[in-house]
């Protein structure tokens, strides 16, 4: 028997072995096809869940952003309601200022100026 | 506040996005299953012997795919199941080995007494009883002869001639480089001839 003969033999062999393995696939009784139809549709459930799954986190992460930014909207807006700075609050800037206080001082002294500047000139008593 | 509300549609749409491709994907997913499961079931079948238990293994394998790599091009799925199958048959066939080993006295019950009326439905191939029982017969003188060869061998032939893989497709499902694939496929056709030979030329 020489080489082509084996390789024939070899050939005959694997596909008379290949024809009942696809007979025996195409005979498959229908208990066991719905037993696998049950088990594909299970398979297929996982994609299904896990894909659900990571869609409910996306919607939570969704509307905990929403929250936030209301949050940080409202809170915004609270800022500028803050009362408008008084006029008093004006005066003390100015009398807190370095001169005032220097005037503040010597007020003895600006207060003899001022009664002085009201006195009549000595050249017109008399 | 126009922002937020226009970030929270574009979040919507990209969501809708994501269930269409889900969708598409489980669509692609059950065509391929459809398309493997019962050439898998009948290879782990024959590896292992028992429908029932190679039904769980194909399941877990769909399983097992369908979580982990149905994001895969879908080129390389054909591969990556059968990899997951093996994997599931070898396992089996250890936690088996030790089972028996530990639980000799115990007999399980076959169930072979239990009517079922869809195994017992006519043959819808239009098969008569003589023929259907010449190739159960020759199918398990093949089933008999594929138990016979080695782990690797028999993986190496299934898949090449069962499943049609390639062999960088079978070196694929089988963890080992290609030329390997070729020695054990070789090596199991040469032992099948040797022990079928006779009764099939």
């Amino acid at each position: 028997m020489n080489e082509r003969d084996d390789v024939a033999i070899d050939d005959a062999l694997v596909n008379k072995a290949q024809q009942l393995f696809d007979e025996s696939v195409n005979g498959l009784d229908g208990a066991t096809r719905s037993r696998l139809n049950r088990g594909r549709q299970a398979a297929l459930s996982e994609v299904s869940g896990g894909a659900r799954r990571f869609n409910q986190w996306i919607r939570a992460g969704g509307v905990a952003a929403a929250a936030i930014a209301l949050m940080v909207v409202w809170s915004g807006n609270q800022e500028l309601d803050i009362p408008q700075v008084p006029e008093v609050a004006t005066d003390m800037e100015i009398l807190l200022d370095e001169d005032s206080l220097e005037m503040i001082e010597d007020l003895e002294f600006y207060s003899w100026i001022d009664l002085d500047g009201d006195l009549e000139p000595v050249s017109n008593v008399g | 506040m126009n922002a937020y509300a226009a970030t929270f549609t574009v979040s919507c749409k990209a969501e809708d996005r994501r269930e269409v491709v889900t969708l598409q994907r489980e669509a692609r997913l059950n065509r391929f299953f459809v398309d493997v499961e019962k050439r898998a079931l009948r290879i782990a079948e024959i590896s292992i012997r028992d429908r029932d238990e190679a039904l769980d293994l194909v399941q877990d394998a769909m399983i097992k795919f369908a979580c982990n790599y149905a994001g895969r091009p879908d080129a390389e799925w054909t591969p990556l199941f059968y990899r997951i199958l093996q994997n599931r048959i070898r396992d089996w066939q250890r936690r088996q080995a030790v089972k028996n080993k530990v639980m000799v006295f115990f007999e399980r019950g076959t169930g072979e007494d239990d009517y079922d009326p869809i195994a017992a439905a006519p043959d819808t191939a239009g098969r008569s009883p003589d023929q259907e029982l010449q190739n159960e017969e020759v199918m398990e003188g093949l089933q008999g002869a594929l138990v016979a060869l080695s782990g690797r061998q028999r993986e190496a032939f299934m898949l090449r001639m069962f499943e049609g893989l390639n062999v960088a497709g079978t070196a694929v499902a089988m963890g080992c480089s290609e030329g390997s694939v070729k020695t054990h496929y070789s090596r199991a056709v040469h032992s099948l001839r040797e022990t079928l030979g006779e009764h099939w030329q």
